[in-house]
């Protein structure tokens, strides 16, 4: 049953053009046309642009893909009433759950290897087996996260629309304060206060010390391991909440 | 054996009480109409029975099982056991009408081969067409062809036949009682067709003013001095 129900999974996803252009397209576009822009500048950490950018445009596919195609379709199914007649059928909500969260992975899997890929051709991307693998697997924990983070804010929409709103203005907002258009150091004091609220900075800073061989347990890496913990932990209850809820 | 037994059971939204005590049992192979005007609480009612909505009092046994006290799994089992046709019809709108009938044989595990299925519900031209795209009327039929997937011991139909020209009313019917005359299964349905119930329904209950105001047989309500179910609804109840 998870095969099929993955199968019509991936194949819904495919044919959603509006997920496809955010997921597929906007962000490796982005990551080239910046490299033609910055490739030569060097970054936080002594880092060269593909080093710094290629974990970073990896980290806004997961993004885009675990709020648009997991969360905004969460709200898509249960405003129009195709959650209610699923789950008026036999198939067990861990099913449809664990084939949405594959899905998932496949896809920012796949955006994993198209951006190192492109960086790979482009910019002369160096790999090394161990910190290839251990990059994956931290970026596994990354999707992880954020798939419970996604799943517990979208719980709480009611109408697509204002969801289509959130998803966008998140979107610009996750953008310029997580580090992915430009170094937070060199944005204005209030855009640096937001990033420090915002998890997906954390998460880019983690991910990029990962991908580089970089990381130390110091202060900030426990600070923002803290953070996006604490927000699992939130967003793990309010599941549990919502669930409860659910029923009305 | 009864199927659903139902005792007092009371539901309001806000201040809206919509059911105020509420008395109903179904047996096993009967058809039962559920009328009322719009907004009476019919559809709250068979939610409430398809195990998807709680209620604030009273009792509801569905298939021998209190379903107030059971938890999700247990409830997820007594699912298994009923196939639904809600209204508004609404599936995953971009997969194809065949893939949607392929994904839901999956579901329920029949063995009922799709290309009859689509054969009897004269849904072939239309396979390869997303469900997104298809007419209410014809929403309504691959609803209907779903819901037949399955062989459940309880059908329940939120207005089935809405939308549909006569001859897919008949296709559907003739399922229906098909259905319940080689299964023995329960079917308790919602409609605004009066006809259809004076033809097919064995029992009807009347929803009016958050009460079952009337149930009782077909039959019985005609023997009581009523030309046809259709006068007796218009006598019953006031606009």
């Amino acid at each position: 049953m998870l095969v099929t129900q993955l199968k019509y999974d991936l194949l819904m996803f495919s044919r959603e053009l509006f997920y496809l252009v955010f997921t597929i397209f906007v962000p490796p576009a982005t990551y080239v046309f910046m490299g033609q822009l910055f490739g030569e500048q060097t970054y936080a950490g002594n880092l060269s642009y593909v080093q710094t950018y290629t974990p970073s445009f990896i980290l806004v596919i997961t993004f885009t893909v675990v709020f648009f195609a997991f969360g905004f379709d969460q709200v898509t199914h249960r405003t129009t009433g195709v959650e209610k007649r699923i789950y008026l059928s036999p198939v067990s909500k861990n099913t449809l759950l664990l084939s949405s969260i594959i899905r998932s992975i496949i896809i920012t899997s796949l955006g994993f290897g198209f951006i190192s890929i492109i960086g790979l051709l482009m910019y002369d991307l160096e790999f090394q087996l161990l910190g290839l693998i251990t990059s994956y697997g931290f970026f596994i924990l990354l999707n992880a996260a954020l798939l419970v983070i996604a799943s517990a804010i979208y719980s709480f929409f009611k109408n697509m629309n204002s969801a289509l709103v959130f998803s966008i203005v998140i979107f610009q907002v996750v953008i310029f304060t997580g580090g992915f258009a430009m170094p937070i150091s060199m944005m204005p004091k209030f855009i640096q206060v937001i990033a420090d609220f915002n998890p997906m900075y954390h998460m880019n800073n983690l991910f990029i010390a990962v991908w580089n061989g970089q990381l130390t347990f110091d202060n900030n890496v426990f600070l923002s391991i803290g953070y996006i913990g604490a927000l699992v932990a939130i967003a793990l209850v309010t599941l549990r909440i919502q669930n409860k809820r659910k029923i009305g | 054996m009864n199927i659903i037994n139902v005792s007092d059971l009371k539901k309001s939204y806000g201040t809206n009480n919509v059911l105020q005590g509420v008395n109903f049992q179904a047996r096993s192979g009967e058809v039962i109409g559920v009328i009322g005007k719009n907004g009476a609480g019919k559809s709250t009612f068979l939610e409430i029975l398809m195990t998807i909505k709680q209620y604030d009092a009273g009792t509801v046994s569905v298939l021998d099982e209190n379903i107030k006290s059971l938890s999700m799994n247990q409830l997820e089992e007594i699912r298994k056991q009923i196939s639904v046709v809600l209204q508004p019809t609404q599936f995953y709108k971009t997969l194809k009408v065949e893939e949607l009938l392929k994904l839901f044989k999956a579901y329920y595990k029949s063995s009922i081969d799709i290309k009859k299925v689509m054969a009897d519900f004269k849904l072939e031209p239309h396979r390869k067409k997303y469900f997104d795209k298809l007419s209410g009327g014809w929403k309504q039929i691959v609803s209907l062809a779903i819901a037949f997937l399955s062989e459940p011991k309880l059908l329940i139909l939120d207005e089935p036949t809405t939308g549909l020209d006569p001859h897919m009313r008949n296709i559907l019917w003739s399922y229906i009682t098909d259905y319940n005359k080689r299964t023995g299964g329960t079917v308790i349905l919602t409609t605004h067709n009066m006809d259809e119930i004076e033809l097919y329904c064995d029992k009807v209950m009347l929803i009016n003013n958050g009460l079952n105001e009337v149930f009782d047989t077909t039959e019985g309500i005609l023997a009581s001095g009523y030309k046809s179910i259709n006068e007796f609804y218009l006598k019953k109840v006031s606009i």
